[in-house]
């Protein structure tokens, strides 16, 4: 069962200036983007820092208001609630932030940042309210004594099983994790992402895992979607995407992480150039000026996602040329 | 769980604050003066403290006036109790306990065939002499401290209340609030506020609240600056983020998230805002735009002093009175100013 579907989902942030502050120009930030959720899966978002991978999860969460398109979450659409319907939503759908050291306010006690979200909700009696925030630090693996603490008096792990204590306090039905753990050294990154996983398996909840990490989404999502500016390139199963990438920019992607093998020389031509200011994108295929095999149909017209004849039809990918290019 | 359950950070600065003695010294020292000045009737006052008289008790600090007639004089009106306890001594009768200063600020204290100002004189009980119509300036400086500082703490939390309120705003909403705000406070500091306190006390005398109110409406704008800009660096944050996700609304964003991290922004203000009060009646005082007479003030006195240099206990009094407040206040906010530097300790780490 599809729990969250997204249509031509748009985001523009417009630039104000000039004497009279009027719009100059706008940021493609997320550009018609379409996707969907099953209920208890992960999707999994990869792309390069500034691609739109957070404002997506942003703007499923209506933290902001998405310029065109459609979210239905359970069926319903969400694009346009507001108040209480807006709040009730929230109790559906969390979000873990990337940075444990900003996400938790400075001045607030563990025990207060957990209570929140039932304050907030008018749920239970400040006992009930206390003994909840106790059962959650014990089921993200803290000490009870916790409470009284502030956020500065733990270390980046910690303080991201407090963040993941608050996201799952209102039993949601979608989390959505913005760069979990991208913050953390490596042997926490583990244990966050096995405690995301329990979780998980014992909540029975969705969740987008947005990263640029490609082997930790790949230890987590059933399904993985490929940004480039604003737009996703390529979307398949974890599996079909790792062993089959169609995207010349997947492929560079896969091609680029690192293999512990001293033997192995490198053997793939990395990216040249730089991603294009979401400013000014190219008009039609976004990935033209850095594409190897880029023809004059490229710059033409805009390549739509969808799957290649005689393949999985759930592997589905933007470009002209898919599964027609070799691996040079 | 502990009542004051401190932010350890919170504690940090504390702990910061009293290792610089000066500022820490001075804060002290000017609380008691304040608290002092509250009860500055027990301390400076022409009525007595305690007056025992023909067996009976009397407490008139705060009480209503005791008549001449009932302490044994011919006259209806309040009792001389520094007569009276001349008129007691050495007599069985009973006893007068005057305040260490036994003048108020609004009697005249003259001499026969003398000229007021008086010089000092512990004979006299004029410990730093009188003015130029014979009130003691002793008095004078402690009621017109008293004033001094009460203006300026009624200024201070009304005009904070007010700037945090409005800045906090300008920088949550942002948008055409902001700039309809920004344009307005643009507009509204370039009116010269002088000539306004001018016009308006010379339509009306003004008294210790309307005062207050005309300074206020022009003092409520430098707190807006500063809490505009922290509030747009607070809200970008992501705690504020998160407490949105989890539907927190407005209201309860700013008040429970943003403002308790922009505290340290508005307490380290908050001495210099008091010396500014101070310095902002006194000089009202001065050129004669303030409370009117007779209200004890130290703008009064100042150009009193400067008028009548000759008598040097009266300038010299008052200055060096509002140099040692000033300067203990200024300690005050360094020491607060310091202890609260983020560079020392920083919530990011």
């Amino acid at each position: 069962m599809e729990i969250l579907k997204v249509e031509e989902l748009k985001m523009h942030f417009p630039v104000y200036g000039g004497i009279f502050y009027r719009q100059i120009a706008r940021v493609f930030a997320v550009d018609g983007v379409s996707f969907s959720i099953e209920a208890g899966k992960t999707l999994g978002l990869v792309g390069e820092s500034g691609c739109g991978k957070s404002t997506i999860g942003r703007a499923l969460l209506r933290l902001y208001e998405p310029t065109a398109g459609r979210i239905s979450f359970e069926g319903k659409d969400i694009t346009h609630l507001s108040g209480s319907s807006l709040r009730e939503l929230r109790s559906d759908m969390q979000m873990i932030f990337q940075d444990p050291f900003e996400s938790l306010n400075p001045r607030h006690t563990v025990g207060s940042i957990l209570e929140e979200p039932f304050q907030i909700h008018r749920w239970g009696t400040p006992l009930e309210r206390r003994q909840e925030v106790l059962r959650l630090l014990d089921r993200v693996g803290m000490p009870a004594d916790s409470v009284h603490k502030y956020p500065h008096e733990f270390s980046g792990g910690q303080r991201q099983r407090i963040g993941i204590a608050r996201a799952i306090a209102l039993k949601p039905k979608l989390i959505i994790c913005d760069e979990a753990v991208s913050a953390l050294d490596v042997s926490i990154q583990s244990q966050i992402l096995n405690l995301l996983v329990e979780l998980q398996q014992e909540m029975g909840m969705a969740y987008l895992f947005i990263a640029h990490d490609l082997s930790v989404i790949r230890h987590v999502s059933d399904q993985i979607a490929v940004m480039y500016l604003g737009r996703i390139v390529e979307i398949a199963e974890r599996d079909s995407l790792y062993k089959n990438p169609l995207h010349p920019y997947t492929q560079a992607l896969i091609a680029s992480i690192p293999v512990p093998d001293p033997r192995r020389r490198k053997t793939f031509t990395p990216l040249q150039g730089e991603v294009p200011s979401p400013l000014n994108p190219p008009p039609f295929c976004h990935f033209v000026e850095r594409c190897a095999y880029a023809q004059a149909v490229c710059s033409q017209q805009t390549p739509q996602l969808s799957s290649i004849d005689g393949s999985d039809p759930s592997h589905r990918v933007a470009c002209h040329f898919a599964g027609r290019l070799s691996h040079k | 769980m502990p009542v004051f359950n401190f932010n350890p950070l919170t504690l940090n600065k504390i702990k910061r604050f009293k290792s610089i003695r000066r500022g820490y010294y001075s804060f002290i020292i000017f609380t008691l003066l304040v608290l002092l000045s509250c009860a500055a009737e027990m301390l400076v006052n022409s009525r007595a403290l305690v007056v025992a008289y023909q067996g009976q008790w009397y407490f008139p600090t705060y009480g209503d006036i005791i008549p001449g007639t009932q302490l044994g004089f011919e006259y209806e009106y309040e009792t001389n109790y520094r007569v009276l306890k001349k008129r007691l001594q050495g007599s069985d009768s009973g006893f007068v306990l005057l305040p260490p200063i036994p003048y108020n600020p609004y009697e005249t204290d003259l001499k026969n065939n003398q000229f007021p100002p008086f010089p000092p004189s512990f004979e006299d009980q004029h410990y730093l002499g009188t003015d130029t119509i014979g009130r003691d300036v002793a008095a004078r400086l402690v009621y017109g401290f008293r004033t001094a500082i009460f203006f300026s703490l009624i200024l201070l939390v009304v005009s904070y209340l007010i700037g945090v309120s409005i800045g906090a705003a300008m920088g949550y909403f942002g948008g055409l609030f902001d700039l309809l705000f920004q344009r307005i406070i643009e507009i509204w500091s370039n009116i010269p506020f002088l000539y306004v306190i001018m016009i308006v006390s010379s339509i009306m005398i003004p008294n210790f609240y309307t005062l207050i109110a005309i300074i206020l409406v022009f003092g409520w704008i430098q707190m807006t600056w500063y809490m505009r800009t922290v509030t747009y660096k607070e809200k970008a944050r992501e705690y504020v983020m998160a407490a949105r996700a989890l539907g927190a609304s407005h209201k309860r964003v700013i008040f429970n998230h943003i403002l308790p991290n922009t505290i340290s922004i508005i307490v380290t203000f908050i001495p210099f805002s008091i010396a500014n009060g101070i310095i902002a009646l006194t000089s009202l005082d001065y050129l004669g735009f303030g409370l009117p007479a007779p209200t004890p003030s130290w703008g009064e006195l100042l150009s009193q002093g400067s008028n009548n240099l000759e008598s040097v206990w009266i300038v010299s009094s008052v200055i060096v009175a509002m140099t040692v407040i000033l300067v203990m206040v200024t300690f005050i906010g360094e020491a607060i100013r310091e202890a609260f530097d983020p560079k020392k300790h920083t919530t990011y780490e």
